[in-house]
């Protein structure tokens, strides 16, 4: 993955990640795990798990600790009404941004 | 630092803060290094390296600090149980995934001096009244 992609990425992450649990929950590294499969391959795993504190902080996500056979107990998110709502909010601004960039192509034609 | 008055606490307790710092924070921190003890060594070096740049550049003081050092905790508690690499856990860069990681707690008291000294002269500069905001946590 390559520098600008990674920058851009930055921005975008938060959508991403609960966009991902909007589909089911997930605990990080399966969050992580899927990002990889996507190509997204230069995401820290600390830095996933660092959105996840902050997401949780600001009420958009419910965390649900499961019990897990090795080490401790998993938190699993999920995410709520607050961040459904947020979501939305995310993609409205994600096609804004698209649609104006695809005009400035153009128009640099 | 400050926690309330608390009503329930001694006089002796509350003196005994006033010089020490509250009392609950320091078993949450000594909580917290116990935890990172029992951590496999290349984890525990790692966390460590964490904690001293986050002593240093972090929040460094107050309840929003313990409660860091604990989410600090637990991330390296379950990395060591999944084997996360250490390279995948902190990626190729490890300041922005340890700044990232600060940013969710409140600033510490020096850097938040620093920040509204900031705000403030550019509210001077700019003239207008002070105290528009405060962007402090």
């Amino acid at each position: 993955m390559g520098k600008q992609a990674t920058e851009m990425l930055k921005g975008t992450l938060e959508g991403i990640v609960l966009a991902i649990l909007s589909g089911q929950p997930a605990y990080g590294y399966e969050i992580t795990a899927w990002l990889r499969e996507q190509g997204f391959s230069d995401i820290a795993e600390g830095t996933i798990y660092a959105l996840l504190v902050r997401v949780e902080q600001r009420g958009l996500v419910d965390v649900e600790k499961v019990p897990s056979e090795k080490g401790p107990p998993r938190k699993v998110y999920s995410l709520n009404a607050q961040g459904r709502e947020y979501l939305e909010e995310f993609w409205r601004t994600w096609s804004f941004l698209a649609e104006r960039l695809e005009q400035l192509r153009e128009g640099g034609k | 630092m400050a926690t309330g008055p608390d009503e329930s606490k001694s006089r002796y307790l509350q003196y005994l803060e006033k010089v020490t710092g509250p009392l609950e924070d320091k078993r949450r921190y000594r909580q917290y290094k116990a935890r990172v003890k029992q951590l496999p060594e290349s984890y525990r070096t790692a966390a460590e390296a964490m904690e001293r740049y986050l002593m240093l550049l972090g929040p460094a003081d107050g309840a929003g600090a313990m409660a860091m050092y604990e989410d600090l905790a637990d991330l390296f508690e379950q990395s060591a149980a999944d084997g996360t690499p250490i390279r995948d856990l902190f990626g190729d860069d490890p300041v922005e995934f340890v700044e990232a990681f600060a940013a969710n707690y409140p600033l510490g008291q020096w850097r938040s001096r620093v920040r509204n000294r900031l705000i403030s002269a550019v509210e001077r500069a700019a003239g207008e009244e002070p105290g528009r905001q405060d962007r402090t946590e």
